[in-house]
């Protein structure tokens, strides 16, 4: 049980303004609220001797309308040299990518190596690891409810064959949240239903 | 580098809320500048250049604000640059200011910053417009907001060095109390840790009271040189001469899960170390915890501004727990952090928070504070600690008083 707010200082509070009925906009169709403003609702401006004890000096500016805006944008999105890692996915295999100087094997593909500017090569490796750190969500954004179950469990893994650095997903079929520990195996499963992203075809299970 | 001095000249902020109907963001930004050009003592004529600061272009649905805010202050036809780096944009916009007067580009910078993120778009969606600034196709697809990043490094810190909840849940206390004393402040409040530690779940280990805010506001801050301020400054001399002495720079791997073991791994900031070390070699501090008189960190969760410190060189790596414990870094403490309530109980409108650092570091310095947030001056050393993503982008910046 969350106790409740102590607040020391009360600042003044937003009144609540109902939106207008339709029928009341007006000739605005998207008009939602006309009020006047609290004052203040800026900063006191204690120093500024020729306001203080005088009138409000935005009192001309005081009432507001505020209307609704909707957008919807749709993007045609390319994945560019990473496609193949997403396409692969589709056939349930995991790829990598290798540089071929440094030898280095980047989980999260690259097509080229931040050491030393080298075009790497593709590698499957076998969609093993190692839990290495993990967060339990019990809040998650609307616009992900598509996608993941509350709670939610972002796991970071370190994958065999490509020990230097991690892979990011969500680890699911954990069984109790108890039973989740940072060092323990897990492995790639793949998704038989359509998704929207394709990054989304994966996640991780325990091994 | 050039041996030109940078001052400080004056700062203001219009006031950090959860939503402020009572104005557009480029009425916020007027008014931060009003009370900056007030403070200094300045004309706006006589300013040469601006850096407009802001992080996203969602949230406000305009581009090239920059342009919004310089015409409404009468800057027309003086020069202005953006600088974004996430929620590092204020404290690279005072690099920016740094760097222009030092090449000579320019004797005066104004430096505005803004964010409008309030409820004029539903929460969940402000959360999304956040993670747009995580890789969109590695980390944004999956995990969705930030708040399961930071809790990941943090349950990682916790594995490391035994760090607990109930010391990073101190963090949120200490800043939302020091809030109280700051009328800008968007949440003061007096709270225990009982109360942080019994707030909503929402990523382990983090609580709703261990996260900062969405807040609406602007901030507002004038640099010169000594030459110009005499000339153009009624104020010159007349308050305290405060110095931007070090700004430093560090960066990190977009994705967390990039980055190189064991250091920083994914429990640590290595751009922060970076930054903070760039930055003590230039203002000539060699140990950070005894020289500084107070320090605004980017606690954007609780636990971060733990392992902020342990970064930026305050402590050992791992220490931060126990000295917090020990209230090392309160309000009478060795080392007073956030002071002016920080992201936690002052508010974060991304790209006003850096800039809102740089103004208590001038306020505490100028001893201008309020009585019971004001730390005691001795070495008249002061830092700011800004950093963007899960540290891909930090900036570092030193004041000191020297009068």
């Amino acid at each position: 049980m969350a106790k409740t707010r102590k607040e020391k200082i009360e600042f003044p509070k937003l009144p609540v303004i109902k939106d207008l009925a339709p029928k009341k906009r007006g000739l605005v169709t998207t008009k939602l609220q006309v009020f006047e403003t609290l004052d203040p609702m800026g900063p006191e401006m204690h120093w500024m001797k020729e306001f203080v004890n005088e009138e409000d000096p935005w009192k001309d500016f005081r009432l507001i309308e505020k209307i609704q805006i909707d957008q919807h944008i749709t993007y045609r999105h390319s994945l560019g040299k990473y496609s193949k890692f997403f396409i692969e996915l589709e056939n349930k295999r995991f790829f990598a990518t290798k540089c071929p100087k440094c030898g280095q094997v980047w989980p999260i593909p690259r097509p080229v190596c931040p050491n030393d500017l080298s075009i790497c090569k593709w590698v499957e490796l076998p969609g093993t690891g190692t839990l290495v750190s993990h967060s339990i969500s019990r809040f998650i954004p609307v616009f992900m409810r598509d996608r993941v179950d509350i709670p939610y469990v972002l796991a970071m893994v370190r994958m065999d064959g490509a020990p230097k650095t991690l892979f990011t997903h969500m680890l699911k079929n954990y069984g109790k949240e108890e039973d989740i520990y940072d060092g323990m195996r897990v492995k790639v499963a793949y998704s038989d239903k359509p998704v929207p992203h394709p990054l989304l075809l994966m996640w991780f299970e325990p091994a | 580098m050039s041996e030109r001095k940078v001052y400080v000249l004056g700062g203001g902020i219009s006031k950090m809320a959860a939503e402020r109907p009572d104005g557009t963001i480029r009425d916020w930004v007027v008014e931060a500048v009003m009370e900056a050009v007030k403070d200094a003592g300045v004309e706006m004529d006589n300013i040469e250049h601006a850096t407009t600061s802001y992080f996203s272009d969602h949230f406000d649905k305009q581009l090239k604000q920059g342009a919004i805010f310089h015409d409404s202050v009468g800057m027309c036809p003086k020069p202005n640059v953006r600088v974004e780096g996430g929620g590092a944009t204020g404290g690279l916009a005072i690099r920016n200011a740094y760097a222009y007067i030092k090449a000579g580009l320019c004797e005066s910078m104004i430096v505005y910053g803004a964010e409008n993120m309030g409820r004029h778009v539903p929460s969940d969606t402000a959360q999304e417009f956040i993670a747009y600034a995580s890789d969109f196709d590695w980390e944004f697809q999956i995990a969705g907001f930030y708040i399961a990043y930071y809790a990941l490094m943090m349950r990682a810190h916790m594995d490391m060095y035994g760090t607990k909840e109930e010391q990073f849940a101190k963090v949120s206390v200490k800043n939302h109390r020091n809030a109280i004393y700051n009328e800008y402040a968007h949440q003061p409040m007096e709270i225990t840790v009982d109360d942080v530690m019994s707030s909503p779940l929402i990523t382990s280990p983090y609580k709703r009271l261990d996260c900062s805010l969405l807040s609406d506001g602007a901030s507002c801050l004038i640099f010169a040189t000594a030459e110009w301020a005499e000339r153009y400054c009624s104020t010159w001399k007349k308050k305290p001469a405060i110095e931007l002495v070090a700004s430093g720079c560090g960066t990190d791997f977009m994705r967390l899960a990039d980055r190189p073991w064991p250091y920083p791994g994914i429990a640590h900031f290595r751009a922060k170390r970076v930054a903070s070390q760039m930055a003590y070699k230039m203002a000539g501090i060699k140990d950070p915890a005894k020289e500084l008189d107070c320090a605004e960190i980017h606690d954007a969760y609780s636990g971060t501004e733990l392992v902020s410190y342990e970064d930026l060189g305050f402590c050992g790596l791992g220490q931060s727990g126990p000295l917090t414990d020990e209230g090392f870094f309160d309000l009478g403490g060795e080392l007073p952090c956030n002071t002016s309530g920080g992201l936690i109980g002052m508010g974060h409108p991304v790209g006003a928070t850096g800039i809102n650092q740089g103004i208590e570091i001038l306020r505490q310095l100028r001893e201008e504070a309020h009585p019971k947030r004001q730390v005691v001056i001795k070495n008249g050393l002061g830092l700011t600690d800004s950093h963007g993503g899960t540290g891909t982008f930090v900036a570092v910046n030193i004041f000191r008083r020297v009068d």
